[in-house]
């Protein structure tokens, strides 16, 4: 059984995840104008129809917003966090081109995409014990092979702490 | 070490306002797009903001940008009205810089023409003209441009 609609793998998680526009910190909201007729915005329509969910699915917490007939010339607004507006026209141009350009003024470049990877891998480094939330384990006695946690099983005599001093006082 | 932050998360949005019959306040309501969890599709969820706006600019219709105060001035109001970005009925074409109505560009009507005599000053052609003011003085008078 197919999937329903136009163009059904836009509504696939692989294809969601594919996209690879990263807005840079900066960047709050996004506007659309475009227009539902006309030759001139063919790229722009385009853009919406396949880009858009892409850019939201990698960018959760930006604002986008489209605009429709609302200019003869269809055009990107980008609303930055310092009060900064980009204004971007995208009269006559494919959607390819428009996501690349997008990408290439106000995204995040490859290594700095590869680097904030790398620091979210460290964050699962095994050799690392703390809470929960930041790491894989939190304490040594939960490794097999490892001395049991207090807690649970009592320690050998000669390890606990009472012991020692006892042993360390009575030798002076 | 107290941090000043916004009182709210959302420090700029864009929205259309739906109602200016608060007291130097327009009700704004902002759309996301959230994603189906089942259709994978996006839609628009809406939410309405209250915005501060002190020189009552705004018309029901703008679609207007706010800004987060930082700290809420009343249990509702968090956000002030940063700009109007485009004014219901006025709308600017941002590219080239002409107002536009829908998708065609429209031609302001130029006002009728001045016919000053010798001793008129422009007051009192004013005056002949016999102009009364709005009767709320907080509308914007017509002849003004609109700011974008």
């Amino acid at each position: 059984m197919p999937m329903k609609g136009r163009f059904p793998i836009r509504r696939t998680l692989e294809y969601l995840r594919k996209g690879d526009i990263v807005f840079k910190n900066r960047v709050k909201i996004m506007t659309v104008n475009y227009n539902t007729h006309g030759e001139l915005s063919e790229g722009a329509r385009k853009f919406v129809f396949f880009n858009i969910p892409q850019i939201q699915y990698k960018n959760q917490w930006v604002q986008v917003m489209m605009f429709k007939n609302m200019t003869p010339s269809p055009f990107l607004k980008f609303y930055l966090d310092d009060g900064e507006q980009v204004l971007v026209d995208v009269e006559g141009k494919d959607h390819k081109h428009i996501s690349d350009h997008v990408r290439k003024i106000l995204g995040k470049t490859e290594e700095v995409l590869q680097s904030e990877a790398q620091a979210k891998m460290q964050e699962s480094n095994p050799a690392n014990f703390g809470p929960k939330k930041y790491c894989l384990r939190e304490c040594i006695c939960e490794v097999d092979g490892q001395v049991p946690c207090p807690g649970t099983t009592a320690l050998p005599k000669e390890m606990t702490g009472k012991y020692r001093t006892k042993m360390a006082a009575a030798q002076e | 070490m107290l941090v000043k932050h916004a009182s709210v998360h959302a420090k700029w949005i864009i929205g259309r306002v739906i109602g200016t019959k608060m007291y130097k306040t327009a009700k704004v309501r902002v759309t996301r797009l959230v994603l189906d969890p089942y259709l994978l599709k996006y839609y628009n969820k809406r939410k309405t903001y209250f915005a501060h706006d002190a020189l009552r600019q705004c018309t029901e219709g703008d679609i207007v940008l706010l800004k987060a105060l930082p700290e809420a001035r009343s249990k509702h109001v968090k956000h002030e009205l940063a700009e109007i970005v485009y004014k219901v009925g006025r709308v600017v074409d941002p590219l080239t810089g002409m107002s536009v109505e829908g998708t065609q560009f429209v031609e302001l009507p130029t006002d009728l023409p001045l016919i000053l005599g010798e001793d008129q000053t422009l007051s009192e052609k004013l005056q002949e003209l016999n102009i009364s003011t709005a009767p709320s003085e907080a509308d914007s008078p017509p002849a003004q441009n609109p700011t974008s």
